[in-house]
């Protein structure tokens, strides 16, 4: 029963990490904007946390440069299971504009297990809003597992 | 003189005495050479100062029943040359419940200390002659409390205040240690001149020096002579209870001399003071029913109590810190002890008492980390919760009972505090007395405030990389803080059996002067005083226990069986960044947050006030003993205005 | 003779775990925060979460990974939050309902003003054992907000002690459920002229003192990183919001119950219900209404506020009890 209880209250409160790992604030704003009275993700459960060690999806923006790879990392390990790593915007899947940088390490799938991308320069709140709740679907499926 | 005259309880105090000297006596005569032992460099000097400390504090408690619980008052005199012609001419010790209690108290930190000293020296060199000072620092002690005559009163005052001196420059290594003692020595110095004329002040117009009979003399024929001799004796007294002005000799004082002789200075000579202060006040010039009387020691003790908290937040050295809660505490013991009520006097003593023991623990806890590390600077430790958990616990326990936390000793006398000073403000319509209760719960909290200061600054926070060997010391030193730690819980969780073995005796002995007057065989017209205690509050501390256990007990048994701590399989492939502190993504580095100025928020707000106190204390002699005089010519003033 | 003593056991421990205890405690602690948080997000035109969302977070946390950094003190860093939970439960138990208190007699107001510092203080030791900087840097806030709040309640109590004390013929009264039969016998102590400025200054400390908007400095999530609570995960974590909850409940029927203790039926379920129905006017008033409309103070400010504002009202509320007023 408290198994059951856990999961189903898993999915009804996830509660967001933000890392900015070399963003142009595109996509930061947008995250912010779902916080608004206008789409308000908080009547899902989402909150955003202060530290990892509270977080349950971590939200990851930029294109990871190369100064920023080694804590993007150092901070998802630090935050404790089940977890869900969501990129948003292109440029941590694939780049984006800043491909081929020499200081871009892009796509952050290469360097650790990704569960959501959102896709978009900068997504629509919309997308994000949708990206969110499928990382909430994973997010109860890891805790079963557990 | 045959056996059973020998063991009949009327010698004890003596008894007491004795053993002390005679122990600083073998040590010194078996002379100064260290022994091979490394965990025991003075060998078996350091039992013979244990034996004697023991001895003491058992003569003493044999003294319970007769003294505290069937009232008796022990009139001794020494080598049975008692009154003639109605004058005393012989040398009397005095035993009251309030000598009796004060007494305990010191016999007790003095053994604890004893325990502790045999491993917490080991690194300095001439240890025999830290027996020698140690043992006649407390035979000093132990007789200015007993003794029934007041020019043996200073002379017991002489002894500890040179045993005290030599003991604070101990560790003339240490920085400071010598600037600190001849502070110490001026200031005392002056002290005891000013007891020195105050007695020859009195002696020059009764003709006696036994307490009992001043008492029986004075009240009644104060002229200005009278007032000027209690004007030095109370300045006198007040440099050896260290309360303000006299407060910044002891923090040098604390925090040079070893730990051990930290917890005599601070737990046992300030006591000292106080009871040579309530001896004036109370027995010998009877001046607490005036108002201008209680006003005063209330003022002094409330100042104390504030500015000395106030000065605690400011300290960046771990020993330094307790030595100016030392004083704030003391202020707490002197505005209860000025109520004059008898909830009051009460209050005062269980609070004394419970200075003893926490204040004890707290600067054996603070020589654990000064053994151990070498430092007692806020800023430079962190993080020995992991290398001394034992000594962490017991600090705790210290901490938790100055602050006044439930259910700890610190609470229960404080609570009382309170009750009395309110009390007295209800029943003299003074609002004035309303004041010592909000500036008391006031520097409650502060004190907790700067024990979580340490407690972030040098048990808990990170580990510097310099401390990263260290160990627990050893179970010496953990027994001697455990003695102290226990008896602190103990006389917390059982208020009502402490005060009325203890303070209550003790109170009533304060109350009824006539008693300690005639028990020496001289006359008085003043009548026996039945007192009475009554608390406006509730506190039941075992109940309250109780419960809490089982709540704690009920969440702990349910936080364990839904794996509280429960930890996945990691996933990650670093395991070792899983567990390292949170830096915003950074590499963890060395960061403590802790020192001196932890609490900023607060401190930014009395900037000023802080400012104004770094000014005062300038630390330069010239300016305390400065001080020493302006409080005199204060007090003479006052004394010939108020009574 | 037994069976007395056993029946009179299983009712203590009814009142600890069940009610006023635990039980209590939980639903209604995260209900009020649950509230809390609804009406925050109403008066900022947002919908809110459900009025249950605590209780999800609370479970969720359960099951989440417990991380004990590898710089921590584990003991005292895993035990600190309980010995909180179940202080602030036992204060629960001592505060009346109306007439009614499951243990009355065994503590009066100086003591639960003690009292109140232990979870606080078990907080701080938490955080202090965990090691990190943030963690410093919040328990220094905290400490702060403590004294901060402090000197009010101390001013708050005894002008209540003093009212009720003069009233009743004893020159003061410490003792709760003294102050609780008074409130009953002669109407709630709100309806006195010289305890008005005192509720207020009451009030004034809710928020500080279950460090909520915009006294949270010690829990700045956007500064440092949660403070106090920066490295605890999992069920820890989930223990501290539960004891977060169970403030906003103590310190809210701590004011009914000084405040309008005179409110009720004299049936305690009844009673009960309006008490809560109280908290939840309070909460609403003090804490939300005060969260939606302020920002963020710094720590000093903070000091400075309830040192001269609110105390000012506290004193005036002495002033005025100690004349009779």
């Amino acid at each position: 029963m408290f198994k059951k209880l856990i999961e189903e209250s898993t999915a009804k409160s996830p509660w967001l990490f933000h890392i900015n790992s070399g963003s142009c604030n595109g996509c930061d704003i947008e995250l912010v904007a779902v916080l608004t009275p206008r789409y308000d993700v908080e009547r899902l459960g989402f909150k955003l946390a202060g530290s990892p060690r509270q977080a349950d999806i971590v939200v990851v923006t930029g294109p990871v440069t190369k100064l920023s790879l080694d804590r993007v990392l150092r901070t998802i390990d630090q935050v404790p299971e089940p977890r869900c790593i969501v990129t948003m915007g292109s440029c941590p899947q694939s780049g984006n504009v800043f491909k081929g940088s020499y200081s871009v390490c892009a796509p952050l799938s290469k360097y650790v297990h990704v569960d959501v991308d959102i896709a978009g320069c900068a997504p629509k709140p919309e997308a994000i809003i949708d990206g969110l709740a499928k990382a909430t679907e994973i997010l109860k499926q890891k805790r079963g597992q557990m | 003189m045959n056996f059973a005259n020998m063991t009949d309880y009327h010698h004890f105090p003596i008894y007491a005495i004795m053993v002390l000297f005679l122990g600083a006596f073998i040590i010194a005569a078996s002379g100064g050479k260290p022994s091979k032992n490394p965990n025991n460099p003075a060998g078996f000097r350091a039992w013979i100062a244990l034996i004697a400390t023991a001895a003491s504090l058992c003569f003493l408690a044999a003294l319970i029943k007769p003294v505290m619980l069937d009232g008796e008052v022990i009139a001794y005199w020494m080598g049975s040359r008692g009154i003639s012609g109605g004058y005393a001419i012989g040398i009397a010790l005095e035993v009251d419940a309030l000598s009796l209690f004060f007494a305990l108290l010191i016999a007790t930190a003095v053994f604890v200390s004893a325990i502790y000293s045999i491993r917490y020296m080991v690194h300095d060199d001439c240890v025999p002659q830290y027996y020698v000072l140690y043992c006649l620092l407390a035979g000093g002690v132990l007789g200015l409390v007993l003794s029934g005559d007041i020019f043996n009163m200073f002379v017991m005052v002489e002894i500890l205040t040179f045993a005290a001196v030599a003991l604070t420059a101990f560790r003339t290594k240490v920085y400071g240690a010598l600037e600190a003692a001849f502070k110490y020595l001026v200031v005392g110095c002056m002290g005891s001149t000013a007891i020195l004329t105050g007695v020859i002040l009195l002696y020059a117009q009764y003709h006696t020096l036994n307490l009992a009979q001043l008492a029986s003399l004075i009240p009644g024929t104060m002229n200005n002579a009278t007032k000027l001799a209690f004007a030095f004796l109370y300045i006198g007294f007040s440099t050896k209870a260290f309360i303000v002005p006299f407060h910044p000799l002891a923090a040098d004082a604390h925090g040079a001399a070893p730990a051990s002789i930290s917890v005599l200075i601070s737990g046992v000579l300030t006591k000292s003071g106080i009871y040579g202060i309530m001896r004036l006040t109370y027995f010998l010039f009877q001046t607490m029913g005036l108002g201008r009387m209680q006003f005063m020691l209330v003022f002094i003790g409330s100042v104390s109590m504030f500015v000395c908290v106030t000065m605690a937040l400011a300290q960046h050295d771990f020993k330094r810190l307790l030595a100016y809660h030392s004083i704030s505490q003391i202020g707490y013991v002197l505005a209860a002890v000025g109520l004059a009520s008898a909830l009051g006097v009460s209050a005062g003593l269980y609070h004394a008492m419970n200075h003893t023991l926490f204040k004890g623990l707290l600067f054996l806890a603070a020589g654990a980390v000064l053994h151990e590390t070498g430092t007692t600077d806020l800023g430079k430790l962190g993080g020995l919760s992991k290398k001394m958990p034992h000594t962490t616990v017991l600090f705790l326990i210290g901490a938790f009972s100055i602050s006044g936390v439930p259910p700890f000793n610190g609470f229960a006398s404080k609570w009382m505090i309170y009750q009395a000073s309110y009390q007295k403000a209800v029943d003299t319509g003074n609002i004035g007395f309303l004041l010592v209760t909000i500036i008391a719960l006031v520097t409650s909290t502060l004190t907790l405030a700067s024990f979580v200061k340490v407690s972030q600054s040098v048990f808990f926070g990170q580990l510097p990389k310099e401390y990263e060997n260290v160990k627990e010391v050893p179970f010496g030193m953990r027994l001697a803080m455990g003695i102290l730690a226990a008896l602190c819980v103990v006389t917390g969780l059982f208020p009502k059996s402490v005060t009325a073995l203890l303070t209550e005796p003790a109170a009533k002995a304060a109350a009824n002067v006539g008693n300690y007057i005639t028990s020496m065989g001289f006359k008085t017209s003043l009548p026996a005083v039945e007192v009475s205690f009554v608390e406006a509050g509730v506190w039941e501390p075992i109940n309250w226990l109780l419960i809490l256990c089982i709540a704690l007990l009920g969440v702990t048994i349910v936080a364990v069986a839904g794996k509280y701590d429960h930890v996945s399989e990691t996933t990650s492939e670093n395991v070792e960044t899983k567990y390292q502190l949170f830096y915003g993504g950074e590499e963890n580095v060395y960061s403590q947050v802790g020192g001196g100025d932890l609490f900023w928020g607060f401190k930014h707000n009395w900037r000023h006030y802080f400012d104004f106190m770094h000014k005062l204390h300038s630390g330069v002699v010239n300016d305390y003993a400065l001080w020493a005089v302006v409080a005199l010519a204060l007090a003479i003033v006052y004394m010939m205005i108020a009574l | 003779m037994t069976a007395s003593i056993f029946l009179n056991g299983l009712q203590y421990l009814g009142y600890i775990l069940i009610f006023p205890g635990f039980l209590f405690c939980f639903l209604c602690g995260m209900l009020l925060t649950g509230i809390d948080r609804k009406l925050v997000a109403r008066m900022q035109k947002r919908v809110g979460p459900p009025i249950l969302q605590p209780f999800y977070d609370f479970f969720k946390l359960c099951g989440k990974e417990t991380i004990v950094p590898a710089a921590a003190s584990r003991t005292t860093f895993l035990m600190a939050p309980l010995v909180g939970l179940a202080a602030l439960v036992v204060i629960q138990l001592f505060i009346p309902i109306r007439g009614f208190s499951a243990f009355s007699g065994m503590a009066d107001i100086i003591v639960i003003l003690y009292l109140l510092l232990i979870p606080a203080l078990a907080a701080i030791l938490g955080a202090a054992a965990s090691g990190s900087p943030y963690a410093g840097v919040g328990l220094s806030r905290e400490m702060v907000t403590i004294i901060a709040c402090e000197l009010p309640l101390v001013l708050v109590l005894l002008a209540i002690a003093r009212t009720v004390g003069s009233a009743m013929g004893t020159g003061l009264c410490f003792s709760l459920s003294e102050i609780a039969r008074y409130q009953v016998e002669n109407g709630s102590l709100i309806t006195k002229l010289s305890m008005i400025p005192a509720a207020v200054a009451f009030a004034m400390v809710i928020p500080g003192e279950t460090g909520s908007h915009p006294f949270d400095t010690a829990e700045a999530e956007t500064e440092i990183c949660e403070g106090m609570h920066a490295e605890y995960s999992g069920a820890p974590l989930a223990v501290f919001k539960l004891s977060h909850a169970v403030k906003v409940l103590t310190m809210t029927s701590l004011f009914v119950a000084l405040f309008f203790g005179g409110v009720g039926t004299g049936i305690t379920a009844v009673d009960g219900v309006i008490v809560f129905a109280l908290c939840v006017a309070a909460t609403a008033l003090f804490i939300s209404f005060v969260h939606a409309v302020t920002a963020r103070l710094k720590i000093e400010q903070v000091f400075k506020y309830y040192w001269t504002v609110v105390s000012g009202l506290a004193l005036v509320s002495l002033v005025l009890a100690w004349y009779g007023l």
